[in-house]
């Protein structure tokens, strides 16, 4: 158990429409059975820290949910355990949020009450599946005022990286720049939005950036403190996957169907803990053809799926065809329907017979509860 | 105190000797069953279905696997502050402690449990049968009848009547004669197992029976005849609907196959029932470019790259290229090799079949290393953990253990 370190997560507010219209886009589904946020959480929970603070500008209830007491992370305490944190309407409206300064500022009670030394904090809408145990003992060690975790992305393309924000380290690994999201990227070391500091200087950090009026923990405290402060930078050699975009969602999601990469993120040692829903297995018929696919549980398949990742309790009737695709939770295909290249929210009904064609640069993304 | 309306105890002691190598090292009740469950998880569920939060569940033989799968009964939402689950084995008492000696005297030695509930009722279960029943009806009709036990009793078809407890009842559904395994049934209406007392009158029979040194302490030999001969009133409770007793490896094997059928004898997948069960974070599973599955069902985890027709893979399977599974019972995390072929066989849980090993496929014959009395209708069964090695061929009827 990580007595010492409490986490706090704060969700990205990147919008990826039709999917986060409804929800927090921590609690985008992926991988069929997971929320995004499950990724974070769980490292956090094998990690052994049982303090967690969640919070978000807008959309808590999907969030609230998804988490509920916090029991699959075994964060169900008596004391300390999972905390879905509200805004305080008193003192913040809808909209009055400008930055990750204010959610903190927000709960700057619940920070103050917990008990531990470091924080580790999540700022980002990413997945992975690190050791989070490793880095913060790094960071002990090192003596830094903060430590963050970086990718290196050089294999990748300019247009990839410049979406992260971006480090330059000196040859000690302390950060000597950050960039957030330059239009020339300088550097290929992307920050995972991960930092790991004492409870204090964070403390210190959001009492001087609101009484200022600075909005950004990164932009405005860390870049401007660089030279005073010992940032230092963390390599993470797994693999990193920010989820910003439809697009990046659709390419993240179809990542699951390679091995080597589910081999990764889903590993016995560090398990990825979700809601649990009790369905039953997944029933195929006579006629199923399944192939390359990723399918959760409850599913009944009696169609074609081929490329594409069910989520629970998804029905693909007879003569219907789903390639290349993403269906969540309970969506229904009737007979003969044929789908390429599609993003179903929640409890999509697609009638018999229809066809639905999107590109895979740009899938075709149908919200929540539609029925075509 | 807030006394309970109804208290559950599940009787969860037995062996299953029938059921081979599948218990030889673990109670019945854990036995692996459609795909993510275990048997145990039917009368739990069905307990919380039916508004009952308090269950005493009674270990005995090999009770570690069981013990730590029901845990503070938190899958089964039965982790309550005032009742939920509770593990109650045998325990030493004074100079002496004793096993169970019987159904009656295992609920007996529990009587001060049930005593910290003061519970009206007790409905006594047992852990191995697969089926769903809302038990409120039954509590409602024992209520409204005033008797002192209600029993639920199914009709079986005439022929098999001979192997269960027959219940002969009159117009009322009073119970006016009970034979054990009867040569010549009078009715065909069979005892289910489930039996619902009024506490005062469960709590009298048991302290009286245990005075006798006669008694094999047994509800069905012991307990149920006196309460007849004594002038008590016992009513039946009729339920229809799929019920089955998964004691041997062809019933088991069986009740599996019931699942798979089109329409499903038995339906799991009713979200107003949901069977509920220990899950252990499993990824979804991954169906390879080359695989084909049909008539079958696939739980979480698994990673199926060959052929699966008409069985039930369960959680964190691996089905290899080129395999053939057919008509089987793939229990967790049993891993099936490359090209092998498997054909009317229960794989137990982490059993390991080797790359184009044969299980199942070649006839009977005599002198069969593996031949096993267990093992009927050419059904093949590999324990839990075993290792088939490359290439071997098992034949149809044959039992493999682990290795020591």
């Amino acid at each position: 158990m990580r007595n010492d370190t409490m986490g706090i997560i704060l969700t990205g507010d990147e919008k990826i429409a039709p999917l986060t219209d409804i929800r927090a886009n921590s609690a985008l589904p992926i991988a069929g059975r997971y929320r995004i946020i499950d990724f974070v959480l769980s490292n956090m929970a094998n990690a052994g820290i049982v303090n967690v603070g969640i919070a978000t500008e807008s959309n808590y209830s999907s969030l609230m949910d998804h988490t509920k007491s916090g029991k699959p992370w075994d964060l169900d305490r008596k004391n300390q355990g999972l905390n879905i944190l509200p805004p305080n309407l008193e003192k913040q409206q809808y909209g009055s949020i400008k930055g990750n300064i204010d959610l903190l500022e927000g709960i700057r009670d619940y920070i103050d009450r917990s008990q531990q030394t470091y924080v580790i904090l999540s700022l980002g809408n990413m997945i992975y599946n690190i050791d989070f145990d490793a880095v913060i003992k790094s960071h002990i060690e090192s003596q830094a005022d903060v430590t963050t975790i970086y990718k290196d992305l050089s294999d990748k393309s300019e247009d990839i990286i410049k979406r992260y924000t971006l480090l330059e380290l000196d040859d000690d690994g302390r950060v000597t720049d950050i960039e957030v999201q330059p239009y020339y990227p300088k550097s290929s070391k992307a920050s995972m939005e991960i930092y790991i500091l004492e409870k204090a200087l964070l403390e210190s950090i959001i009492d001087e950036c609101s009484a200022r009026g600075d909005v950004d923990l990164v932009k405005d405290a860390l870049v401007k403190k660089m030279d005073g402060m010992i940032i230092k930078g963390y390599e993470f050699k797994g693999s990193v996957y920010k989820i910003d975009s439809m697009k990046s969602y659709y390419a993240t999601s179809m990542n699951f169907l390679d091995e080597e990469h589910r081999n990764e993120l889903f590993n016995a040692e560090r398990p990825i803990y979700t809601k649990e829903k009790d369905q039953s297995p997944t029933k195929y018929g006579a006629d199923a053809i399944c192939n390359n696919s990723f399918i959760s549980d409850g599913c009944v398949i009696e169609g074609t799926v081929v490329n594409s990742i069910l989520s629970r309790g998804v029905k693909v009737a007879k003569g219907a065809v789903v390639q290349n695709s993403i269906i969540m939770q309970d969506s229904v295909i009737e007979e003969n329907v044929e789908l390429n290249h599609v993003v179903f929210d929640k409890e999509v009904c697609i009638t018999k017979g229809r066809k639905l064609i999107g590109q895979e640069s740009y899938p075709l993304a149908i919200s929540k509860g539609t029925r075509i | 105190m807030v006394s309970k309306n109804c208290v559950a105890m599940i009787l969860a002691g037995g062996q299953g000797s029938r059921l081979g190598a599948l218990t030889k090292n673990v109670a019945k009740p854990a036995v692996p069953f459609g795909g993510k469950y275990r048997i145990i998880d039917f009368p739990l569920s069905n307990c919380v279905h039916s508004g009952i939060d308090t269950v005493g569940v009674l270990t005995q033989y090999r009770p570690l696997e069981l013990n730590t799968y029901i845990g503070n009964g938190n899958p089964w939402d039965l982790d309550r502050s005032h009742g939920g689950a509770f593990v109650l084995p045998p325990y030493q008492s004074g100079e002496t402690g004793e096993w169970y000696k019987g159904t009656a005297n295992a609920i007996y030695q529990n009587i001060g449990f049930l005593e910290g509930f003061n519970p009206k009722n007790v409905l006594i279960l047992s852990g191995d049968h697969i089926y769903k029943m809302q038990y409120s009806e039954m509590l409602k009709a024992h209520n409204r009848s005033d008797a002192a036990v209600t029993i639920a009793v199914m009709p079986v078809p005439w022929e098999e009547a001979p192997r269960f407890g027959i219940m002969n009842c009159d117009e009322s559904g009073e119970i006016v004669e009970f034979e054990e395994k009867p040569a010549k049934p009078k009715s065909n209406l069979a005892s289910m197992g489930i039996y619902i007392f009024k506490y005062d009158i469960l709590k009298k029979y048991l302290t009286d029976d245990e005075r006798d040194p006669k008694s094999e302490n047994d509800f069905g030999k012991n307990i149920i005849p006196k309460l007849l001969a004594d002038g008590q009133k016992l009513m039946s409770y009729r339920f229809e609907g799929y019920w089955k007793d998964v004691g041997t490896v062809q019933s088991l094997w069986e009740a599996n196959m019931d699942l798979i059928d089109d329409p499903p004898k038995f339906d799991l997948s009713d979200r107003n029932w949901i069977i509920y069960s220990r899950n252990y974070a499993l990824q979804p599973h991954f169906v390879g470019g080359d695989a084909e599955i049909k008539r079958s069902t696939v739980a979480e985890g698994c990673v199926i790259n060959g052929k699966v027709e008409h069985s039930i893979i369960s959680s964190g399977v691996k089905i290899g290229k080129g395999a053939i599974v057919k008509d089987a019972v793939i229990m967790p995390g049993a891993v099936i090799g490359d090209g092998a072929v498997v054909d009317k066989s229960v794989i137990g849980a982490q059993a390991v079949v080797g790359a184009n090993a044969k299980i199942g496929v070649s006839p009977e014959s005599d002198g069969n290393p593996y031949a096993s009395k267990y093992c009927t209708h050419g059904i093949v069964l590999i324990e839990g953990g075993a290792v088939v090695g490359e290439g071997e061929d098992i034949l149809k009827g044959s039992m493999v253990v682990a290795a020591e």
